[in-house]
């Protein structure tokens, strides 16, 4: 379960030019629910995954998932912790040009001394989620959108994570890969992840798979 | 000619300084986080202790780093002034030229130990993901800025009074075999020496944290004896040159670095694990390993010039 309590987040606090991102943010998620959480740009959605990442730190508050406070976690701890239990989808992907589709995936495991054969069956093993394994050979910088968008799933499925956080997933594609993703959700449920996406798209509105609907306005939760 | 004129003294009075600063900055925060620290709660004011704790960590970790490292500069620093301190044949002579300089060197050394256990104290700190060695450690951290004022003030003094028109005695005349410890002969000391050594193996090996604590400060002194009255005259191949700090020369092939931070690292880890378990109240046996190692190489090197000369000779010195 996540638990947000109190949460507040405040960037130059006690300057001139303070800014509230997040005002009291109470929230719990239970385990393999799906949650959408919307909001105009500016609303603090980002801020909140960011937050539930482990990316950056709280003004105040808590924020315990599985047990475990991750805003009072060391530097150090706190890495590991998101690289076991997080996978992060970032609006802009975040892929590593240079590398192929599959080194991508593979980044993750890097850090985890694992032996080469059950590297490769656990990349493979996302890369065919995220329907993409057609591509594993193919520089990150060659792909479509739709295709970056699946590699960046398939890293953030690859160390097989309890958690997935989507921020904005579709501001970068068009329509129909849109949908591709919406239905890629699906099978997050499927997979029984706990399921958290950001977002503005009006496509993600009315959603029967989704389990609740999150409003984010003037960093409050409406 | 003035001595803050020199290269090597304004760039070692010229880092000293910026580090200090640097940890003066540092302990702004660290009054601040001794002050408010309380992990278990979520304030606002707590969030941004605990941020600050990292660049403080940052910034002593990089200071610490830079003084271990300065210390050897200041050795080297030494060796330079030797050739502008009149009389002078090494650092024996420079240290010696004043009553401030031998001071400055034990309390330097003394400083680089307290530094190495503040970095494992941190290390422990950081590791046991809530910061409960914090208090503590910071604590420590206050104790050791201390010594480092007192290091700069001693400093000034030293060279101040370095006499540049007035000749120093050296090594010759510094060091004499009538100053030995317990009243020891040189081969009576050489094998103190080696029991010492045996007693530092065994107690390493066993983990006997007060015992191994005792026997290596012992062997620290001995081995300062040792070193300057036994083996050295077999690096110098002398048998009237007993100097500690020669062996630091180029002529030498800098073979005294070695020697002492061999010991030093030894001894070091030797005596961690005790002002570890005092300051913080915790057991920690696997530094042993470490002095072990670094104690037996600085026993070989050492003893390597004693059978090497024996086997061309024949003889002892």
């Amino acid at each position: 379960m996540t638990k947000i309590t109190n949460l507040y987040k405040i960037y130059n606090e006690n300057k001139q030019n303070e800014f509230t991102a997040l005002n009291n943010i109470n929230l719990e998620i239970q385990e393999a629910q799906t949650i959408i959480i919307r909001g105009k740009s500016g609303s603090g959605k980002s801020t909140l995954l960011s937050i539930i990442a482990g990316l950056c730190k709280p003004t105040s508050g808590d924020i315990i998932i599985e047990n475990e406070n991750i805003a009072k976690l060391p530097d150090i701890n706190i890495s590991n912790f998101r690289n076991e239990k997080i996978g992060f989808i970032f609006q802009s992907f975040n892929l590593i040009s240079g590398l192929n589709t599959f080194e991508n995936v593979m980044a993750p495991l890097v850090l985890k001394k694992i032996d080469k054969n059950q590297l490769e069956k656990q990349v493979t093993q996302a890369l065919k989620i995220a329907n993409i394994e057609h591509k594993k050979e193919q520089k990150v910088e060659n792909l479509s959108g739709g295709e970056k968008q699946r590699c960046a799933i398939a890293r953030a499925l690859v160390m097989n994570p309890s958690i997935i956080l989507a921020d904005e997933p579709t501001a970068n594609l068009d329509k129909s890969n849109s949908l591709i993703f919406i239905e890629m959700l699906k099978k997050f449920k499927e997979l029984k992840k706990t399921v958290i996406v950001a977002t503005h798209d009006s496509l993600f509105d009315n959603l029967e798979f989704v389990d609740r609907y999150i409003d984010i306005k003037d960093a409050k939760i409406e | 000619m003035n001595i803050f004129l020199l290269n090597d003294i304004i760039v070692f009075i010229f880092i000293e300084v910026i580090l200090v600063i640097l940890m003066l900055i540092s302990e702004y925060s660290v009054i601040k986080i001794l002050k408010n620290w309380n992990f278990s709660i979520t304030t606002s004011l707590q969030y941004s202790l605990e941020k600050r704790n990292y660049l403080v960590n940052t910034i002593i970790n990089f200071t610490i780093i830079c003084k271990i490292i300065l210390f050897f500069f200041f050795i080297k620093s030494l060796s330079e002034l030797s050739n502008v301190v009149p009389g002078a044949m090494c650092i024996a002579g420079v240290i010696g030229a004043n009553d401030y300089g031998e001071v400055l060197l034990l309390l330097k050394i003394f400083i680089v130990f307290m530094l190495g256990i503040w970095l494992i104290v941190n290390r422990l700190d950081i590791k046991s993901k809530k910061f409960i060695y914090i208090k503590p450690k910071y604590f420590f951290f206050n104790f050791i800025l201390f010594l480092i004022l007192f290091e700069i003030f001693f400093e000034v003094l030293y060279f101040v009074n370095v006499p540049l028109k007035v000749p120093v005695f050296c090594c010759s005349t510094l060091f004499k075999a009538d100053t030995l410890p317990f009243g020891l002969t040189q081969s009576n000391l050489a094998i103190t020496f080696y029991i010492i050594f045996s007693f530092t193996l065994i107690f390493s090996y066993l983990k006997k944290i007060v015992l191994s604590f005792l026997i290596n400060i012992l062997f620290l002194f001995i081995s300062y004896f040792s070193v300057t009255y036994f083996f050295s005259i077999y690096i110098y191949i002398l048998p009237n040159h007993q100097c500690p700090f020669c062996i630091l020369q180029k002529e030498y092939f800098y073979v005294g670095y070695f020697i002492w931070i061999s010991l030093f690292l030894g001894v070091f880890f030797g005596i961690s694990s005790y002002i570890i378990e005092s300051l913080i109240n915790k057991k920690i046996t696997n530094l042993f390993k470490y002095s072990i190692l670094f104690n037996t190489i600085f026993v070989l090197i050492c003893t390597y010039f004693v059978v090497i000369y024996y086997i061309k000779n024949g003889v002892f010195l």
